[in-house]
C-alpha cells in the first residue's frame, strides 16, 4: 500500500485528500489502520501528531503498543485488539500514552474490526488527542470529590435551600447538630428548625440578597435541637446565581456555637463570684482599716492611763508583757493597713512621674543611712524618662529598694548601688544592684515578696517591705524580677510603663 | 499654756474610747467637763437644744465618722441644713487612715483639723493650745 491510499480506511465514498485531511486537523483526529495480512500499520498525519513522532515516522504493532503507559493502559490495548480481531468487537476507549519526549497524554482509540470471509483481514480506527479535556475532567472530578468530602465529614452543618427556604440537600453535619436523621430533617423547612425568638432574624438580609443587593450574610441565631434545647449557631448564608445572575438557591453555613456561649456564661459566673469576693475582701480590709485598729487603739490608751493613774499596777511582771503584746497588736495592724489601703487606690490616676527626679529625692530621703553605712550609689537614669504611677507609691518603692540594699550589706564591706534605667519600647526597666548578703533564691525564691517573710535577722526587718512594694509595683500596672547570689548582690529589676 | 476648757464635747460611739479622752483630758487637767453623744442624730438634737435653752455651747468638738444611726459626715451635712451655729474647733476624730477621709474633711470648713485614733497626749496636746 502506498500512503496515497490512507483516505481509505476512513470512507469508501470521499476521496478528498485534502478535505479528509482538514477534517482530522480541525477535530484533532487522526486515522489508523492495522492490515492485518501484512501486518502493516498505518497512521494519518494527525495521529502521528498526536504522537508527537514526525511525518515520516514509521509504526509498527509493537512500536505502536508501547506509545501506551505499561501496566493497565498497554495491557487493555492489547487485550481489546485481540478481542476485536476474534470476537469482531469494535472498540471505544481512553487510554494514556507516553510520547517520545516522556510526557502523558490521554488519548481516545477507536477500532473496528474488518471482516472477509469470516478472517479479520484488517483493524481501522481514529485516534484522538483528548488529553486537556480529561485532565480538566479529573481536576473537576477531584474538586468534586473534595467537596463532597467536606460536605459529608464537616462538623458544621452545610445545607443547600431553595428560595422558599426549603432543605434540598443537608450535610450529615447539621443532623447531627440538631439531632435528626436525614429523612427527619428533609420534612422540615428553615424556619420550624429556627427558635421561634429568631425567626425574623435574617428577614432584611435575605431580601438584599435576593434582589442582588448583597451575596452572604452572617448572623448569629439560635435553632432547635430535636429534644427541645436550644442550640446557638453563627448563620452564614450565601446565595447562589446562574450564570444570568438569577438566584437559583442558598448554602447555608451553620457552625454550633453553644459550647463557647456556656463557656463565656461561666466565665461571667465565675466573674461574678470572684467580684464578690473582692468585695468581701475590700470589706475585710475596711474592718481592718477601722474596726481593729479603733479596739487596738483603745487598748494603747487604756494601758497609759492606768500607767499614769496607777503606777504601783505597772511593777508586776505582767505589765510590760501586756504592753509588749498590744504595742505588737498595733504594729501588725499598722501593718495590714498599709497592705488593705491599696484597695482604696482602686480606678487610681496614673501620673507622669520623672524617674530622675523621684530617684533624687528618694536618695535624700535615705541620706543619713548611707552615710552613716558608707554607701555608694550610683545612678544612671536619663533626665527625661517619666512613667506612669502614683507618686506616693513610687517614692515608696524607690526607699524600699535602696533602705534594702543598704540595710542586708555585708558586714565587711561598703555598700556599693547601682540604680539603671533602661527603655525598651513602651516600657522602662529600672535595675536596683547591690552588693550586699544576697538572697538564697532556690530555697526562698517563691516566699520572697510574701507577706511577713524575713530573710536577714535584722533589728528593722519586718518582712513586710517587699511584701508592700511588690503590690504598689502591680498596682500601677508594672512587675519585679529578682536576680540575687548569695555573698555576692541581688539585683531588683523593676519593670514600670513609659509615659 | 492655758489650758481651760470649759466643756468637751465628744460625738462617738465607742465607749472604751471616750472613757480614755476624759480620762487623758481630766489626768492632764484640760477640763473636768465633758458632754458625750453616741451618734451624730443624738448630738444634732443636744447641740440643738443648747442653743434653744441658751446652756453652756462646749467649746472644743471631737467627732467620730463612723457611727451608727448618723455618722460624722451626716451630722456635719444635718448642721449645715438646719444652720446649726458651731463656731467651736470640731476635729474630726477616726480610726480611718483612709486618704479619702483625710480628703474629704479638708472640704468642710466646720472642721478644724483630721485628727487620727487613737488620741495621745502628744496629739491632744496638740490640738488644746490650737485652740488657744
Amino acid at each position: 500500500m502506498t500512503p496515497n491510499n490512507s483516505h481509505q480506511i476512513i470512507s469508501n465514498e470521499i476521496h478528498d485528500d485534502d478535505f479528509l485531511n482538514l477534517i482530522e486537523n480541525s477535530l484533532a483526529i487522526g486515522s489508523w489502520e492495522l492490515d492485518l495480512m501484512s501486518n502493516n500499520l498505518k497512521w494519518s498525519s494527525v495521529t502521528k501528531k498526536i504522537h508527537e513522532v514526525p511525518q515520516d515516522y514509521i509504526p509498527d504493532v509493537n512500536t505502536a503498543i508501547n506509545f501506551y503507559k505499561e501496566g493497565i493502559n498497554r495491557n487493555k490495548i492489547t487485550l481489546l485488539l485481540n478481542q476485536s480481531l476474534e470476537s469482531r468487537n469494535s472498540f471505544d476507549d481512553e487510554f494514556i500514552i507516553i510520547t517520545p519526549s516522556g510526557k502523558e497524554k490521554w488519548v481516545r482509540a477507536i477500532g473496528y474490526p474488518k471482516f472477509e470471509n469470516d478472517t479479520c483481514i484488517a483493524i481501522r480506527g481514529v485516534f484522538q488527542d483528548i488529553h486537556d479535556k480529561t485532565v480538566k475532567a479529573n481536576a473537576t472530578a477531584l474538586k468534586e470529590k473534595q467537596l463532597r468530602t467536606l460536605f459529608n465529614h464537616s462538623i458544621t452543618g452545610i445545607a443547600v435551600l431553595d428560595l422558599n427556604g426549603n432543605w434540598k440537600k443537608i450535610n450529615p453535619g447539621i443532623c447531627k447538630m440538631l439531632g435528626y436523621t436525614e429523612t427527619e430533617f428533609l420534612k422540615s423547612t428553615y424556619l420550624q428548625l429556627t427558635h421561634p425568638e429568631d425567626r425574623l432574624i435574617g428577614q432584611k438580609e435575605l431580601k438584599l440578597m435576593l434582589s442582588g443587593d448583597i451575596d452572604n450574610f452572617q448572623t448569629e441565631k439560635r435553632y432547635l435541637h430535636k429534644e427541645g434545647f436550644d442550640v446557638h449557631c453563627i448563620l452564614s448564608l450565601t446565595i447562589v446565581r446562574d450564570y444570568k445572575g438569577i438566584p437559583e438557591h442558598f448554602i447555608a453555613n451553620i457552625n454550633n456555637v453553644s459550647e463557647i456561649k456556656d463557656s463565656k456564661n461561666k466565665i461571667s459566673e465565675l466573674l461574678d463570684v470572684s467580684s464578690k469576693q473582692n468585695d468581701r475582701l475590700l470589706n475585710f480590709a475596711h474592718i481592718v482599716s477601722h474596726n481593729l485598729r479603733s479596739h487596738g487603739g483603745n487598748l494603747d490608751m487604756l494601758l497609759k492611763l492606768k500607767k499614769e493613774e496607777y503606777p504601783n499596777f505597772t511593777t508586776n511582771e505582767y505589765f510590760p508583757l501586756i504592753e509588749k503584746a498590744v504595742e505588737n497588736l498595733n504594729e501588725t495592724i499598722l501593718n495590714l493597713n498599709e497592705v488593705a489601703i491599696y484597695n482604696n487606690y482602686e480606678n487610681k490616676a496614673l501620673e507622669a512621674i520623672n524617674l530622675s527626679k523621684y530617684t533624687d529625692n528618694a536618695l535624700n530621703s535615705i541620706k543619713a543611712l548611707s552615710i552613716k553605712n558608707h554607701a555608694t550609689i550610683n545612678v544612671k537614669i536619663n533626665p527625661k524618662t517619666t512613667i506612669k504611677g502614683i507618686p506616693a507609691y513610687i517614692d515608696s518603692i524607690l526607699i524600699n529598694f535602696l533602705t534594702n540594699a543598704i540595710k542586708y550589706r555585708k558586714p565587711d564591706i561598703n555598700p556599693i548601688i547601682n540604680i539603671e534605667a533602661i527603655r525598651k519600647d513602651n516600657k522602662v526597666i529600672l535595675t536596683i544592684k547591690d552588693n550586699g548578703l544576697g538572697i538564697d533564691l532556690d530555697k526562698y525564691g517563691d516566699k520572697l515578696f510574701g507577706m511577713y517573710n524575713m530573710f536577714h535577722k535584722h533589728k528593722e526587718a519586718r518582712g513586710l517591705g517587699l511584701f508592700i512594694t511588690k503590690n504598689q509595683i502591680e498596682a500601677i500596672g508594672g512587675s519585679v524580677e529578682v536576680e540575687s547570689t548569695v555573698d555576692i548582690g541581688t539585683k531588683f529589676s523593676i519593670l514600670f510603663d513609659y509615659e | 499654756m492655758n489650758n481651760t476648757i470649759n466643756l468637751v464635747c465628744i460625738i462617738d460611739d465607742d465607749l472604751i474610747y471616750t472613757f480614755a479622752v476624759k480620762k487623758l483630758m481630766k489626768m492632764n487637767a484640760f477640763s473636768e467637763q465633758f458632754l458625750i453623744f453616741k451618734n451624730g442624730k443624738e448630738a444634732l438634737d443636744g447641740l440643738t437644744n443648747l442653743h434653744k435653752n441658751k446652756s453652756t455651747f462646749p467649746d472644743l468638738i471631737l467627732l467620730d465618722i463612723n457611727m451608727p444611726i448618723m455618722d460624722g459626715w451626716q451630722f456635719l451635712d444635718a448642721c449645715k441644713n438646719i444652720s446649726l451655729d458651731i463656731s467651736s474647733p470640731l476635729y474630726m476624730t477616726s480610726s480611718s487612715i483612709d486618704e479619702k477621709d483625710k480628703k474629704k474633711s479638708k472640704t468642710y470648713d466646720m472642721i478644724t483639723e483630721y485628727v487620727e485614733k487613737p488620741l495621745t497626749l502628744d496629739s491632744l496636746n496638740k490640738l488644746v493650745n490650737q485652740k488657744n
